[in-house]
């Protein structure tokens, strides 16, 4: 959680400027702080980067893959597989194995392109069409964020 | 099916006494030269076999060999009411990997798949489980959900409570819960789990809990393992069944992944943080991109691990947790 006093201290720096709004990121946490119209007090959301998730024996009303995260830069055209959970992105079953996948292999809708690991749960991420994988977007062994962009299949 | 020869030896043997070639021939099937050479392969199997010129042959300890109806016994009615498969195989590459393929057929939810032995015992990071045959427990689980894979969290932890609480019906306490979900007795481990997930963003999906427990690990394979570790023969001083603990473990996780399908992690948060080992005490996460040092301060309402840093708590959802030696 962040530290309340700091929640402080960023609406008391937002109370001395002119900005309407100011967002700090950090790490999963994100706190954005914004004024209800002038001149009122300055309110304070604190939310996790990744959505509250819901009771497992229910299907949630959403797709969770619909959200969308900043992408820095265009991607090739093709149908983009996005991670759907935080964690730490893994190219192939164990460290010595081959990649699930390589740039240029072609895939069948099902195939399985990596591996997620959070909390020591090991999600296979599967590919939902066929085609021909364009571009790995993430690095092995490396965090994703929810929605991180992860794979072009064209 | 029929089982290849080495595993109708196996059977023969299991009691630690010795039987001559002869005998054991005729209830295989085989010449005594065929047992001969099947003996040979047992040691390939890690096992020991004392052979002695005018007595025959015989294990150098005899083995508690899984046993179907024994396991269901153990379950209870009303466990077995929810396990509706029980595959128990000699030698597999990995039981978790076993149930994820037969996941993507037709396995009921509620299926599961024990081994003797496995060949490729999987732990974190592709680290290997040490599995040898018929001396530890290696059990997995299969559990279908309605929701996604992003929903299921929590599962981990849950399993891990499930397993210290099946430990507890055998009378074996003391045991607790290194983040998110190692099975611990005095700061050395006794046994892991891992859960391997697939399934559409939006659900349905589909869990293996694979668990595996350290019950009488031999000398030469504890070798092998990279960290401090443990056995339930150590801590009870007693030899701990394998199928009572098999069938009491089924019975505790699937009662537990049924209430955490309609319940979510949340309701066992608690009985989580009463198991923490390391709560308020010195740690390292370790990271990909560095460690952080902390004390931990347990796990919020969805099993992230909570850490003191410097004035702030942190959360986590990633890492590798080490407890600091102190020197």
């Amino acid at each position: 959680m962040m530290d309340i006093r700091k929640i402080k201290k960023l609406i008391e720096l937002l109370q001395e400027s002119d900005l309407a709004e100011l967002e700090i990121r950090e790490g999963e946490e994100s706190v954005r702080i914004s004024r209800h119209g002038p001149p009122g007090p300055a309110t304070a959301f604190v939310t996790h980067a990744a959505p509250p998730p819901p009771n497992p024996g229910t299907a949630p009303a959403v797709t969770a893959a619909a959200a969308t995260a900043p992408e820095e830069e265009p991607l090739p055209p093709g149908h983009v597989i996005r991670s759907p959970m935080v964690g730490t992105f893994y190219r192939a079953p164990s460290p010595g194995a081959n990649p699930f996948v390589q740039v240029g292999q072609e895939v069948q809708a099902g195939d399985v392109l990596c591996i997620i690991e959070a909390m020591k749960m090991l999600n296979q991420i599967e590919s939902d069409v066929a085609g021909v994988v364009k571009a790995i977007l993430a690095e092995n062994g490396q965090p994703v964020e929810y929605g991180q962009p992860l794979f072009v299949i064209g | 099916m029929t089982e290849a020869l080495p595993y109708r030896l196996i059977r023969l043997l299991a009691d630690g006494r010795f039987h001559s070639g002869e005998a054991l021939g005729a209830v295989a099937g085989v010449s005594r030269a065929g047992i001969w050479k099947a003996v040979r392969r047992l040691h390939d199997l890690g096992l020991e076999v004392d052979a002695v010129r005018g007595r025959g042959y015989r294990l150098t300890e005899a083995l508690d060999l899984l046993d179907e109806a024994a396991i269901l016994a153990a379950l209870g009615a009303d466990g077995a009411r929810r396990i509706a498969r029980l595959e128990l195989l000699p030698v597999v590459d990995s039981t978790n990997r076993r149930l994820m393929e037969a996941a993507r057929g037709d396995a009921p939810s509620g299926s599961a798949c024990l081994a003797e032995m496995q060949r490729e015992g999987r732990g974190r990071h592709g680290r290997t489980w040490v599995s040898p045959f018929a001396a530890n427990l290696y059990l997995s689980l299969l559990r279908r959900f309605a929701a996604g894979p992003a929903a299921l969290g929590g599962l981990s932890l849950v399993a891990g409570v499930a397993a210290v609480a099946a430990l507890g019906d055998l009378g074996i306490g003391g045991i607790g819960l290194k983040w998110p979900n190692d099975l611990v007795w005095n700061g050395r481990k006794l046994g892991g789990i891992l859960v391997d997930v697939a399934g559409e963003g939006a659900g349905p999906s589909h869990a293996v809990v694979g668990i595996g427990i350290n019950v009488a690990m031999p000398a030469a394979a504890g070798e092998r393992i990279g960290q401090p570790w443990i056995d339930l023969g150590a801590i009870t001083g007693t030899r701990v069944g394998r199928n009572a603990l098999a069938g009491a473990l089924l019975a505790r996780l699937s009662e537990a992944l049924e209430r955490f399908a309609a319940l979510g992690f949340e309701p066992f948060a608690e009985q989580w943080r009463r198991l923490d080992a390391v709560a308020g005490r010195v740690v390292d996460l370790h990271l990909p991109d560095g460690v952080v040092s902390g004390i931990g301060a347990g796990v919020d309402a969805q099993g992230a691990l909570l850490l003191r840093v410097g004035g702030r708590r942190a959360r986590f959802t990633a890492g590798e947790l080490r407890l600091r030696v102190r020197t």
